[in-house]
């Protein structure tokens, strides 16, 4: 599975999202992300680990916890998915009309 | 970090992509529609068998679709306005599962245009929009375009963290 895919399901996931979303104010601890969520904190630790190993988010030692943060970088190369994903099928698009383009012009 | 409420339009901010090729409107309108199977990736596939061959019906409900080795079709759009030779648009149909969405609701949008820029010169623009349909939940309450935890809000919302 790809780095990509990874981050694709990363975000497929409704609870992983809201975390996300969570966590736009800034750096949590696994316990603040957990509060109002009716999973366990063990179950959030889970989705945690899914979005780190997407790199979505990061996390650093506080004392004896871990904050998690958004990775703004892995948030980057999500949007520019779309880019990539249009762009080469636009590019493959030029290379195919131009390619023939004396054969069957039709103006 | 911005934490500001951001508004629909900032949340729903399109992918935009264009490019100019060396042929008249008419016809990249038609190779890029009638003849979209000879130059659509085969990697840009959501069904579970190889892809044999990709189509685009071209009419307004006409289905976009993608034939595969096990003979079962792969659906992953339909036609929502039908303007040759110079715009269409597609409800893009795929969930951020990567699965088929029945639902157009649920559907982001492909529109795309094709404008004559000098003699056999034309630009391809392709407008891919309202990613945040596709955040929205199916038994949940309906979500607001802005409500967090939408597909399309966490995209926008990180390209904007990643510009502060």
């Amino acid at each position: 599975m790809t780095y990509r895919d990874n981050q694709l399901d990363a975000i497929g996931d409704k609870t992983r999202r809201a975390i996300l979303a969570r966590l736009r104010k800034g750096p949590l601890p696994v316990v603040e992300i957990a509060r109002g969520f009716s999973m366990s904190r063990p179950a959030i630790s889970k989705h945690l680990a899914v979005l780190k190993k997407a790199k979505l988010v990061t996390d650093t030692p506080d004392g004896n916890r871990r904050l998690y943060q958004l990775n703004p970088e892995g948030f980057e190369s999500l949007r520019a998915f779309f880019d990539e994903y249009w762009g080469t099928a636009l590019v493959a698009f030029r290379a195919r009309i131009e390619q023939s383009a004396d054969e069957d012009d039709d103006t | 970090m911005t934490t500001t409420a951001m508004t629909d339009s900032e949340i729903d901010r399109p992918v935009r992509q264009s490019i100019t090729v060396r042929a008249s409107v008419e016809r990249a309108f038609r190779v890029f529609t009638a003849e979209f199977d000879s130059w659509w990736p085969r990697s840009h596939h959501i069904g579970t068998s190889p892809m044999t061959k990709s189509i685009i019906e071209g009419r307004v409900g006409g289905r976009c679709y993608s034939e595969q080795e096990s003979g079962e079709d792969c659906p992953w759009g339909s036609v929502l306005a039908w303007d040759p030779p110079h715009r269409f648009v597609i409800a893009w149909q795929i969930t951020p599962e990567w699965k088929y969405q029945p639902d157009l609701a649920k559907s982001s949008e492909v529109e795309v245009t094709f404008t004559s820029v000098g003699e056999k010169q034309t630009r391809v623009d392709l407008v891919h929009s309202h990613f945040s349909r596709h955040g929205e939940g199916g038994d949940k309450m309906r979500e607001g375009v802005g409500a967090p935890g939408g597909w399309g809000t966490l995209l926008e919302t990180y390209a904007s963290v990643v510009n502060s």
